[in-house]
């Protein structure tokens, strides 16, 4: 017997979070779906101390998010799967239950980008989230001694929260040069990614790199002077001339290959190492999860600001299928902040298309205005040309409304 | 070595085989998938997409990127045929 209601949110992150705290508070029947037996998302393993206030610690902000969702009603499908959307909409879930409603709010996040390198298959090589979750959200040492392969935001800072749960992070290195890692290999390359980042930034390794030098010529210095032995930060070195070329063990992760690399990224393999590691994690970014879009029928752009391919959606967050609406990472990668902002705002502009609301556009126009303030002041960036890529997803629906 | 990297996990494709493919004149990411198998074991294509998308972008003159060429179909999570059932769906696309 499919349950009817008025809004179903899949995805109990901040995002889906924030989008049915706005819809329920103003009357709405809304379902939230998720994955795991917990709301909350990836913001449960969030942790790290804000530039001017306090720290941001995802558990209490998520367990508060979901008082308040249980206080207004909401009915949460915990630990089901979505495996389908029929038009117009019922939505699948695994246990065999089906939910239908004219609003569906697409808030199924990001995923991790892999890069393989020889060796990525072994037991104890994971992604770097799932060294976050483990240490922060079950607080199991995801290993004793660790190495990072892949540099970014989303490393750097995992790399930060491994140190603080104890374990000891042998280094990070970049991948070797393949089909997969491309310019993340390139020393030169990843000095201007790394100077691109917000010197706002929470954490002490990223706060250094942002300061490093916006200039080219600056980091080609950075890059030719740049010590073989790496740069200690917080305890952890982090080596820009250095990749793994190889996991080695056969049933567990026992060791890493690390050889020395030039300056425009080449191998110079005389200079291989082996260096003892009971755990590998490996850093290739983030991508928006979109399958569910997809099969909902929603028309597709290419955004590289965004992290690739997103649903293409308006001003008011809809796609280009009446009723199915986006928030948060799906639509691009960003912070927690920016998606429970997304969130509200998608919530405010059903419960206003429900005829819920008295003042719907001035509450609209506030959401969205919280939307670009979130995003002004996001601490990390994982592109840093997210402005523009919202900007170029719009000017596409616009075009697309022309035609 | 490189080559003898596994891409496709659930379907054990390794990238040489994915590379020979494309040698062998494969020139979309659907044919790749059905020489290879990639892509069609039990996760559909959740850790391997991207990375076939990679692999075609690396070797050929293919934009893959701009093309997305590659559907998802339903079901998109793994179902038991119990709970399938049950869901009272047997006649949609």
């Amino acid at each position: 017997m499919p349950m009817k209601y008025d809004l179903v949110i899949i995805g109990a992150g901040p995002a889906g979070m924030g989008a049915a705290i706005i819809a329920a508070s103003h009357g709405a029947s809304v379902a939230l779906v998720d994955e795991n037996p917990v709301p909350g998302g990836k913001l449960r393993g969030q942790v790290y101390k804000e530039p001017k206030a306090n720290w941001w610690i995802g558990q209490e902000i998520a367990r508060n998010m979901e008082k308040e969702i249980k206080q207004l009603g909401v009915t949460c499908f915990l630990e089901r799967e979505v495996w389908a959307i029929y038009p117009k909409w019922k939505i699948m879930l695994n246990n065999g239950e089906q939910l239908e409603s004219d609003y569906v709010v697409l808030a199924t996040g990001a995923i991790e980008k892999p890069i393989p390198i020889p060796g990525w298959t072994t037991p104890g090589v994971m992604a770097i989230g799932a060294a976050q979750v483990m240490a922060n959200i079950h607080r199991v040492k995801p290993g004793n001694r660790v190495a990072i392969i892949g540099i970014d935001a989303l490393s750097l800072t995992i790399a930060y929260d491994l140190k603080m749960a104890g374990v000891d992070v042998v280094g990070i290195y970049l991948p070797p040069f393949n089909e997969f890692s491309l310019d993340k290999s390139n020393p030169l390359k990843m000095i201007a990614y790394l100077s691109s980042l917000s010197h706002l930034a929470p954490n002490p390794i990223l706060k250094l790199l942002g300061k490093l030098g916006k200039q080219a010529s600056v980091q080609k210095l950075g890059v030719n002077y740049y010590p073989p032995f790496g740069m200690r930060v917080w305890g952890i070195p982090l080596h820009l001339r250095k990749a793994v070329v190889q996991i080695l063990g056969d049933e567990l992760v026992e060791a890493i290959k690390v050889t020395t690399i030039d300056r425009s990224g080449e191998l110079e393999t005389k200079q291989e190492k082996r260096i003892p590691v009971d755990c590998v994690c490996i850093s290739g970014g983030l991508y928006p999860l979109v399958e569910l879009a997809n099969v909902a029928g929603c028309a597709f752009v290419y955004v590289e600001d965004l992290g690739g391919h997103i649903p293409l959606y308006s001003d008011e967050m809809e796609t280009t299928q009446s009723g199915i609406f986006v928030a948060g990472n799906s639509t691009g990668v960003e912070g927690a902040k920016v998606a429970m902002a997304q969130g509200e705002l998608v919530g405010a502009i059903i419960s206003n298309r429900l005829g819920l609301l008295k003042h719907g556009t001035e509450l609209i126009k506030q959401a969205k205005e919280k939307v670009n303030v979130a995003r002004k002041n996001a601490v990390i960036k994982f592109h840093p040309t997210i402005e523009s890529g919202r900007e170029k997803v719009l000017h596409l629906w616009n075009e697309k409304a022309v035609k | 070595m490189i080559q003898n990297m596994l891409i496709c996990r659930c379907e054990e494709v390794l990238l040489a085989d994915i590379v020979a493919s494309i040698e062998n004149g494969a020139g979309t990411l659907k044919a790749i998938k059905m020489e290879t198998r990639a892509g069609m074991g039990i996760c559909q294509g959740r850790t391997c997409r991207m990375l076939l998308e990679q692999v075609m972008d690396f070797h050929t003159d293919i934009n893959v990127q701009e093309a997305n060429n590659l559907s998802y179909n339903n079901p998109v999570r793994p179902i038991s045929l119990a709970n399938l059932s049950r869901s009272g769906k047997d006649s949609e696309p």
